[in-house]
């Protein structure tokens, strides 16, 4: 094994990968993937009911709407906006406030109002609207409310939100598509266009070809891993822990997209792999997605290690001694990968398809 | 075009796909993960707010009043009870109206409502259940709003039928196989290219467009019989089947033809991805907006995949028929015309 060869080999690949598909996609993907469920979970995906408005004059209400949290209230300039955005399900209600409408309520006159409902509309959302929408014209008539609500939490559970419960899964998808993906294509891509025979007649062994190309999926998944931390704001709280978890997870990844990669005779037998086994490497995300779901079933997966101590950190406040355990898994699975790899790298003798 | 060499062709492919044990066990795997999501999800909206509560004394007209509005009522036997069956998750949210809550408002006064959540109640909610409750106050206390409200329904009402979010998925499984299948196709004519296997076949009586009809025949058959067997497993043949799978078909012609396009461009197997990923994203966007309603705008009909998932959600999960989705099939019908002729048209010039 020459460290320079390796290096050689290694610059060839930085220095040409921005020119492949697989490597710009592995690192744009997560990127784009974490704004768009920014976007998604921030707003659309909340489970808060939404409340459309046309104001016809400048009625309170509007303002006062914006401050309840449970609600999200969204103004249009028309009737007709108004009912095309409560037909396609854009606001589960929409009311119209005919331009005297405060006055009318401040004088204790009744008051007309016209409310459009979603046909798709669950029901429990039109009751929060409905009554929140009974409370905000209370208080434009400046009623004070009989009674006096008096909240307490009880229990020691957690609500996660959406937008952090999704954290596992870009990260997760940071690193298979770079660790694994990058040098699975890269090597069945070599095969088939027979440039790998080429390589190994040259002084470079196999092995230093294998670790070249796992080098270039380590490097790229743990870059795209953390700056997907970064960006969904899960990297402050331990982040020497967190480099620390990314590298070995990165590790797994590039060890398996090495093994792909040897295993695979042609690109359609490699997506095709991918196609069947995706769901498996992204089950422990997955799972996490609904809390409910009890935590040994995550375990049965070998992504669960790369996962589980990333939401332990960010998100559970964990420590070393929280995630340790799962991390002498992961190094395990890592010797375990590798080992896989030099055993079936030998068998097949690196012989190209 | 001879009908005997096609066939021939593709029963070829056929056979050299199945011999593969290992593809095609990855293919049937796919099917059925596809199928276990959506055997996994549940299987109906739970749409009505689950309210325990613990009243001496529960006044009918609050009972009357929530639960013709939707709301399930439990009612416990004491505070620590109601504490614990929230604690237990059983309930996310506890009520407690004390006994003097009505002596107090009948007495002119402001009376008291505690009301317990469960930890991990997501925190942003729970000023709803306060303002409901406040709400509640408003009526025992006899306190009616001066408000007259007309409300109007817009699109079928599906207040307690709604439509479980694993049927809204099927859609995007049907965009996903037949995309999915798109890469293969295209990864099959790049092969071709690559290995040099498409010059090969055309000095024999094989034509170009009888070569590339061999390939789309198996393309379209794959991706259609995938699609046939996830839709039949999900239910979405319980309804006007016959829609169902002409839309089906019409999507795999559509799929075929953008994998001609693909490759017609396409110089290698990374260069397939490339493009048909992109092109499958875009496909993917409509059956988003039947996930997500409201979150696309119109400009979504400009994707033609818009016409195969509106079908699909209309007929499977909203009952349609031929008459409501006519509309929807006769362009989704144009555009896999003009696709799948500008595909096989784009791929004879690349060979001739």
């Amino acid at each position: 094994m020459s460290v320079r060869r390796v290096g050689a080999l290694l610059g060839k690949e930085l220095a040409h990968g921005p020119r492949n598909f697989m490597f710009v996609f592995a690192i744009l993907v997560p990127l784009v993937l974490t704004v768009v469920l920014s976007l998604l979970f921030g707003n659309l995906l909340s489970g808060k009911p939404k409340l459309g408005v046309v104001d016809q004059g400048a009625s309170r209400l509007v303002a006062l709407a914006e401050e309840v949290d449970s609600i999200l209230v969204r103004t249009y300039d028309s009737t007709d906006a108004l009912r095309g955005a409560v037909r396609a399900g854009a606001v589960d209600m929409g009311v119209v406030l005919p331009g005297t409408f405060d006055d009318v309520v401040m004088r204790g006159d009744l008051a007309q109002l016209t409310a459009y409902v979603w046909g798709e509309s669950l029901l429990k959302d039109r009751i929060v609207l409905g009554s929140a929408i009974a409370s905000l014209v209370r208080k434009v008539a400046g009623q004070d409310a009989p009674v006096e609500i008096v909240t307490a939490t009880v229990g020691d559970g957690e609500s996660v939100p959406w937008d952090r419960r999704i954290v596992p899964f870009v990260v997760l998808m940071a690193i298979i598509l770079g660790g694994s993906m990058i040098p699975a294509t890269s090597l069945v891509d070599e095969k088939v266009k027979r440039t790998l025979t080429a390589l190994t007649i040259t002084p470079a062994s196999a092995g230093e070809v294998f670790l070249a190309k796992g080098l270039v999926g380590f490097i790229i998944s743990v870059f795209v891993g953390i700056f997907t931390l970064v960006l969904n704001q899960s990297f402050g709280t331990k982040p020497g822990l967190l480099v620390l978890i990314m590298v070995m997870s990165a590790m797994l990844a590039a060890a398996f997209g090495v093994l792909l990669g040897v295993v695979m005779k042609d690109i359609n037998t490699l997506f095709a792999t991918i196609k069947g086994t995706g769901i498996l490497i992204y089950a422990p995300a997955i799972l996490y997605l609904f809390p409910g779901i009890p935590d040994w079933v995550g375990r049965i997966f070998p992504t669960f290690y790369m996962v589980d101590p990333v939401v332990e950190v960010t998100q559970r406040g964990g420590g070393w001694a929280e995630v340790t355990p799962e991390l002498a898994i992961l190094a395990v699975l890592i010797a375990a990968m590798m080992g896989l790899v030099m055993v079936v790298s030998r068998r097949r003798q690196m012989v190209p398809a | 075009m001879n009908g005997r060499i096609i066939g021939s062709l593709v029963f070829k492919d056929l056979v050299l796909y199945f011999k593969n044990r290992f593809f095609a066990f990855i293919t049937i795997l796919g099917l059925v993960f596809y199928i276990l999501i959506y055997t996994l999800m549940p299987s109906s909206v739970d749409e009505t707010l689950d309210l325990a509560f613990y009243a001496p004394t529960l006044p009918p007209v609050l009972q009357d009043e929530l639960v013709t509005e939707g709301v399930d009522i439990a009612r416990l036997d004491s505070e620590e009870a109601l504490k614990q069956a929230v604690i237990d998750g059983d309930y996310p949210v506890g009520i407690v109206l004390p006994e003097d809550l009505m002596p107090t408002l009948a007495a002119g006064g402001r009376g008291q409502i505690r009301v317990y959540f469960n930890a991990d109640f997501p925190e942003d909610l729970e000023d709803s259940y306060t303002i409901l409750m406040e709400e509640v106050g408003y009526a025992l206390s006899g306190r009616e709003l001066n408000l007259d409200v007309t409300e109007e329904v817009l699109g079928i009402d599906r207040a307690g039928e709604q439509v479980p979010e694993r049927d809204r998925m099927r859609p995007l499984f049907a965009v996903f196989l037949l995309m999915v299948e798109t890469l293969g196709l295209a990864s099959l004519i790049s092969s071709e290219i690559v290995g040099g296997t498409i010059q090969a076949l055309l000095v024999t009586p094989m034509t170009v467009t009888g070569l590339f009809a061999a390939k789309g025949i198996m393309g379209v058959g794959l991706a259609f019989a995938q699609g046939v067997i996830v839709m039949a497993a999900t239910g979405g043949l319980a309804t006007n089947a016959g829609i169902i799978l002409l839309a089906l078909f019409l999507g795999s012609l559509l799929v075929a033809g953008v994998a001609f396009l693909i490759a017609s461009v396409a110089n290698d197997l990374m260069s397939v991805m490339g493009y048909g990923i992109i092109i499958m994203l875009a496909l993917t966007v409509p059956a988003l907006g039947v996930l997500i309603p409201g979150a696309m705008s119109d400009w979504v009909r400009v994707v033609p995949s818009f016409y195969l998932v509106d079908t699909v959600h209309q007929v499977a999960n909203l009952g349609a028929s031929w008459g409501d989705v006519a509309g929807n099939m006769a362009i989704l019908l144009a555009f896999s015309a003009v696709i799948a002729a500008l595909g096989v048209f784009a791929l004879k010039r690349r060979f001739q």
